[in-house]
């Protein structure tokens, strides 16, 4: 009986396990993963796109209007964008949300970098040569006060969409944010898209998520900070971040030159002079690239011993920094966080 | 350096950023100059056009051209006031309205004039190439010397633009690697003449086509890409081939309308330079290519791009992305535009320089001497082309 009952248990199982057998094989297999790449122009750069997912489900042409539109909002080569036209105006106007969504995280920065980052620089970013429209020559002491008198955070404020100004000589530029913000939105776009193993990147700001279809994880070069601003420049390092945004800044490129002097892109907007300071490049990590990319310049700004102050508790945001030493050697270093993404 | 040439330390060659000079630390002397045309041909005309942009720095006060229709067609540029006119240039010297003379003459007649500017103690802005041959080009080093406040700008013009001073920093810093090839072409699908008016004005108009006047195309065009190597790269060529002929418009002219010349430059950059101008094809117009061995100029008047070679972009392979300050913008065949907007034409460059060495009493970049080390090679060039035999450089060329 026994014997029988423990065959009638096998023969049960058997059946079982074939009925398993035959679920799982009527289940269609997940397709395969192919690698897609789109490249294009928005911003005065280049962005591109690489994600993994069964088929082609994000087309060039979605992602250049995606960015058209922003640009149409914070360009300063537009004449016709909503930024100009803000600059251009009394009191202020109303702005679309990707303006808001820019200012608010701007103006939410500015606190917390005690004033460091700054998106009403504009007039002394023109100033210094680094603006649209060039000068004819570089400010002095008393124009340089002047100037900064336009220039701080209580200048600006949302009330809704409106964006005010204090006085009609107020300008902001969103250059130091907007690439970073522009990454998200590729980044959203591909999630709206259910592709979760992408990396897009615009002028150098990256958003990542996920990996490689055999798992590996994405891997991202840091540049090396040759002044040379048109040869391809080797690798300084490669990381692979987590899930999140990677965006750098830095003096070693994009500056001028006067009585033998370096003339840096990134202005302090608490001195209205270029940032002159250790600090050669940082390279941020935070959850998106609207923070990333709003963080960068106040980093350079704020110098190699405050921004490792500021990011030492913080495990939202991590940073690797290039700097220059008091003997004149080049150093680097990271905090805690962002050490783990270090390979090499 | 092998020779005396000057490397301007301005903003200018910080990076190209700045198209209009900015000249917050130039300390000039304000004044206006006043200057003497004398040639008033398609390029002193020309010149006309772009110093009337400047009238706080130039003004015209006196023309002088042996053709009556051309005087007249240059009073008609001189807006500001009525300049005086002279068909005999000798006469123009003496006008004490005249602080600076350009010389816009056909070549042969480079020399003689320049040397009785010079003595007339007034500046002297000479259109290239600076002489007809190598005798007078050693010559008017030596007669420039002697006068150290005058100063004798050569008009190599297409220099003078921040695209080639950009270019110049970027051979020196080494981002093109070794460079061992230059290829430069200047071609046309038209016969090179102008339009002669009365049958008896061919040879005074026509000049480039005759040989007793004109260093044809080599000297015409070629000189420019000619003096920028050697000054770019602070040398001169050692040894020319050249072969060529007449091959296009059989037409009676004497100066050939289809030339290839090859240069070899010896030193601290050995390097082929192939240098070629036709009448008979205009596919590649201007073209002017410096390769090495990290990647390749290739240059317009105005635009230029570098394309740097695969290899300098295999490491980027490693990686899935690249993160960076102020990225670098490649175009579809892997190049990346040298400056970031077109620049003006050289000309106006060329004169904001003569403008301030005339009041600071400086050595324009474009000087005696650069200018005789490409009037040597230019001439060594038409002897390669004409005498059927390789030209070599001498000693005795090397001026200081």
């Amino acid at each position: 009986m026994e014997k029988y009952l423990n065959i009638k248990k096998v023969c049960a199982g058997m059946f079982l396990v074939s009925i398993c057998l035959a679920v799982i094989a009527s289940v269609p297999a997940r397709p395969p993963l192919k690698k897609y790449h789109i490249e294009g122009y928005s911003e005065g750069t280049t962005y591109q796109v690489t994600y993994f997912a069964p088929d082609s489900v994000i087309a060039q042409r979605q992602t250049d209007s995606l960015l058209a539109v922003l640009d149409e909002a914070v360009s300063l080569y537009q004449p016709t964008s909503q930024i100009c036209k803000f600059n251009r105006s009394a009191s202020g106007m109303e702005v679309n949300a990707s303006f808001r969504i820019l200012v608010s995280k701007a103006l939410e920065i500015n606190r917390a970098t005690n004033g460091l980052v700054d998106i009403t620089v504009k007039p002394l970013v023109d100033a210094w040569g680094f603006g649209v429209k060039k000068p004819r020559r570089y400010p002095n002491d008393v124009e340089v006060r002047a100037l900064v008198k336009n220039v701080g955070a209580d200048k600006v404020w949302l009330e809704g969409n409106y964006l005010h100004k204090k006085t009609p000589a107020v300008q902001i530029d969103l250059n130091g944010i907007a690439q970073g913000y522009a990454a998200d939105l590729l980044a959203n776009f591909c999630e709206r898209r259910h592709v979760f193993n992408y990396i897009a990147e615009i002028g150098g700001e990256l958003r990542i998520k996920g990996h490689q279809p055999d798992g590996e994880p994405f891997k991202i070069g840091i540049e090396s900070i040759e002044s040379n601003d048109i040869t391809p420049q080797p690798l300084r390092t490669i990381i692979q971040p987590s899930d999140g945004a990677i965006t750098t800044s830095g003096n070693y490129r994009k500056h001028l030159e006067a009585g033998g002097k370096q003339i840096a892109h990134i202005m302090n907007p608490k001195t209205g002079y270029p940032t002159q300071n250790e600090m050669i490049s940082v390279t941020v990590w935070a959850k998106d690239g609207i923070t990333a990319d709003g963080f960068d310049n106040g980093f350079i700004a704020m110098g190699l011993k405050h921004t490792l102050q500021f990011l030492d508790s913080r495990t939202d945001m991590g940073a690797y920094i290039i700097y220059k030493k008091a003997n004149g050697a080049i150093a680097d270093t990271a905090t805690v966080g962002f050490k783990s993404f270090m390979r090499n | 350096m092998e020779r005396r040439t000057f490397v301007r330390n301005s903003a200018l060659m910080a990076g190209g950023i700045f198209i209009s000079k900015m000249d917050a630390f130039a300390d000039i002397a304000s004044g206006v100059i006043k200057i003497g045309i004398i040639g008033c041909g398609d390029r002193g005309k020309g010149i006309m056009h772009v110093i009337n942009q400047s009238p706080d720095k130039f003004s015209i006060t006196a023309i002088c051209d042996v053709l009556d229709f051309r005087l007249a067609e240059a009073e008609k540029l001189c807006k500001v006031s009525p300049p005086n006119k002279y068909l005999d240039y000798r006469l123009l010297l003496e006008d004490k309205s005249v602080d600076a003379v350009i010389v816009a003459v056909p070549l042969h007649l480079h020399y003689p004039i320049a040397v009785d500017v010079l003595k007339a103690d007034r500046h002297l802005y000479l259109e290239k190439t600076m002489t007809y041959n190598i005798d007078q080009a050693l010559k008017l080093v030596e007669l420039s010397k002697t006068r150290p406040t005058q100063v004798l700008q050569v008009g190599h013009q297409y220099r003078y633009s921040p695209l080639y001073y950009r270019v110049k920093e970027m051979i020196a810093k080494g981002y093109l690697g070794d460079i061992t090839q230059i290829e430069c072409r200047w071609d046309r699908n038209a016969n090179w003449r102008r339009p002669v008016p009365a049958p008896g004005l061919e040879r005074q108009i026509n000049w480039r086509m005759y040989k007793e006047y004109s260093g044809g195309l080599v000297a015409e065009l070629l000189s420019h890409q000619i003096d920028f190597i050697n000054w770019a790269f602070d040398t001169h060529p050692h040894e020319i081939f050249a072969t060529g002929g007449i091959d296009v418009f059989k037409d009676g002219r004497e100066t050939y309308d289809n030339v290839q010349v090859m240069l070899r430059y010896e030193g601290k950059n050995s390097m082929i330079g192939n240098f070629g101008a036709t009448c008979g094809n205009s596919r590649d117009g201007y073209l002017f290519k410096i390769k090495g061995t990290l990647g390749t100029v290739s240059l317009l008047s105005d635009e230029g791009v570098f394309y740097p070679e695969k290899k300098m972009l295999q490491n980027k392979e490693l990686v899935d992305g690249v993160t960076g300050a102020t990225k670098i913008i490649w175009n579809k065949e892997g190049g990346t535009p040298i400056l970031t907007e077109a620049t003006k034409d050289g000309t106006w460059y060329a004169f904001n320089e003569f403008y301030q060495c005339v009041q600071t009493k400086r050595l324009p970049d474009s000087n005696v001497f650069t200018g005789a080390r490409t009037a040597i090679s230019v001439h060594l060039a038409n002897a390669a082309l004409y005498d059927k035999k390789p030209a070599l450089w001498k000693d005795n060329y090397n001026v200081v």
